[in-house]
């Protein structure tokens, strides 16, 4: 059996794989394009998606707008395929503007976590409103509960009358920020498997009730094909992944950063509070070292990206760290992986990827 | 203690399955009633439903003690 597509509405990826939106830098359109036209669902990170503008300190909100439609056109013109999306944290100040931008622009979906995008079907029809004209851009927020899922799906019903296109229910083994605290990381009762299986009970009454089919996808830790039949089998339509996409050349970081992955072994992914304020996953390096036995770098806060960040208390600035860790100055900043980012050795194109990860599952589900 | 301030602590003891001598109008959720995101989002939501009003996001972010919840639905049903 072949992979089945993934629909959003009326919207139809071939494939139904999704590639995690990865901040600061390391999904930007070379990726997004690159996976839309092998069938799937690219996306642009958006956090301090305007950090080369030369004006950025000046006016960081102009900057990352500018940013966010430059790399959103530039998709587009590569594109022949696939769908695109944007991920967009609900933690960033500049939350909403992000939103209204990719709505404008007509991006196909808008996938959103670190918190609960509460308010995310308001911007729809503000935009729909803005441009007299239904806007049709599916909204698909990342949860990490099948509690979450349901507030969710109560919350945009009651208030907006909208229910969610899809849910991303990511697990602890994600790279990045988790949606978990520390000790839930480790507990197998929090293990995607289980997520998967409460977040579709959790919404099945409201399939049911409103006949809306609200895909649920599956991410942290999917790594192969036969990881995709296994959440396909469970009830998922589709998975999300992250650092499988990395590896791959046309991963918009720099050769540095994709370099850090195929050196690092089991022993280097670890877990590390974000001054953010939620754990999250990354390989070890000398940065993250030097944190660790408490040596201070200088605060200075010139982003003001974050709503959550106790910027007076961290004892560095994730941005700037993340910015670094993209243009491939490691020694100054740090990767975020997912947790089985120690099996990547090779790096490989986004084509070489999506077939493999099509013949495992056929083998699989042969 | 006006109805809005028993109804509201009440809803509080319910939905955050606290002690209603916990509820006093200092406390904060989070701090001393356990609260975490999703708590604070279904109290808020429990409250909307109960008074008939909305609560907006901006709004909701300075509920923080009980006497904040209090104060702002006793202005809000006016």
């Amino acid at each position: 059996m072949a992979l089945p597509n993934l629909k959003f509405g009326e919207l139809t990826a071939k494939l139904p794989i999704i590639q995690g939106g990865m901040g600061v830098g390391i999904s930007l359109s070379g990726l997004a394009s690159a996976v839309a036209n092998e069938g799937g669902v690219g996306v642009i990170a958006t956090s301090m998606i305007g950090m080369r503008d030369p004006h950025r300190a000046k006016d960081p909100e102009a900057a990352d707008r500018r940013g966010l439609i430059d790399e959103i056109r530039k998709a587009r013109a590569k594109m022949t395929d696939g769908l695109l999306g944007v991920n967009i944290m609900c933690a960033l100040t500049n939350y909403g503007d992000m939103v209204r931008t990719s709505i404008r622009e007509r991006v196909d979906v808008i996938i959103s976590g670190a918190g609960l995008p509460l308010d995310l079907p308001g911007y729809l029809r503000d935009v729909s409103d803005e441009l007299r004209e239904e806007m049709r851009t599916k909204l698909v927020p990342i949860v990490s509960s099948g509690r979450a899922a349901g507030i969710l799906c109560r919350k945009w019903f009651n208030k907006f009358g909208y229910l969610p296109d899809g849910f991303v229910v990511e697990g602890p083994k994600a790279g990045g920020h988790l949606g978990f605290k520390a000790e839930q990381i480790d507990d197998p009762d929090y293990q995607l498997e289980i997520l998967v299986t409460e977040v579709i009970e959790a919404i099945t009454p409201f399939r049911e009730q409103h006949q809306k089919d609200i895909p649920v996808i599956a991410a942290g830790g999917v790594y192969t094909g036969e990881d995709i039949a296994r959440f396909l089998e469970m009830g998922a339509s589709g998975v999300q992944m992250g650092t499988r996409f990395v590896a791959t050349h046309e991963c918009d970081a720099d050769e540095r950063f994709k370099r850090a992955y195929i050196d690092a072994k089991k022993e280097d992914v670890t877990i590390i509070k974000s001054p953010v304020g939620m754990p999250g996953r990354a390989l070890k390096n000398s940065f993250l070292d030097a944190v660790a036995t408490g040596l201070k770098h200088p605060k200075k806060c010139v982003h003001k990206c974050l709503h959550s960040c106790a910027e007076d208390q961290s004892p560095y600035c994730i941005a700037q760290a993340l910015v670094n860790a993209y243009k491939g100055k490691l020694k100054n900043g740090f990767a975020f992986a997912g947790a089985n980012a120690y099996l990547v050795d090779k790096i490989v194109s986004v084509r070489e990827l999506m077939n493999s990860l099509k013949d495992e599952f056929e083998r699989f589900r042969k | 203690m006006s109805d809005v301030a028993a109804k509201v602590k009440e809803i509080i003891v319910e939905q955050l399955g606290v002690s209603a001598d916990e509820v006093v109008d200092g406390a904060a959720f989070v701090e001393d009633l356990g609260a975490d995101s999703l708590d604070l989002t279904e109290l808020i939501m429990a409250m909307e439903e109960e008074f008939d009003l909305e609560i907006d996001d901006e709004q909701a972010q300075k509920i923080i003690k009980v006497q904040d919840a209090i104060a702002h639905i006793e202005k809000a049903v006016g």
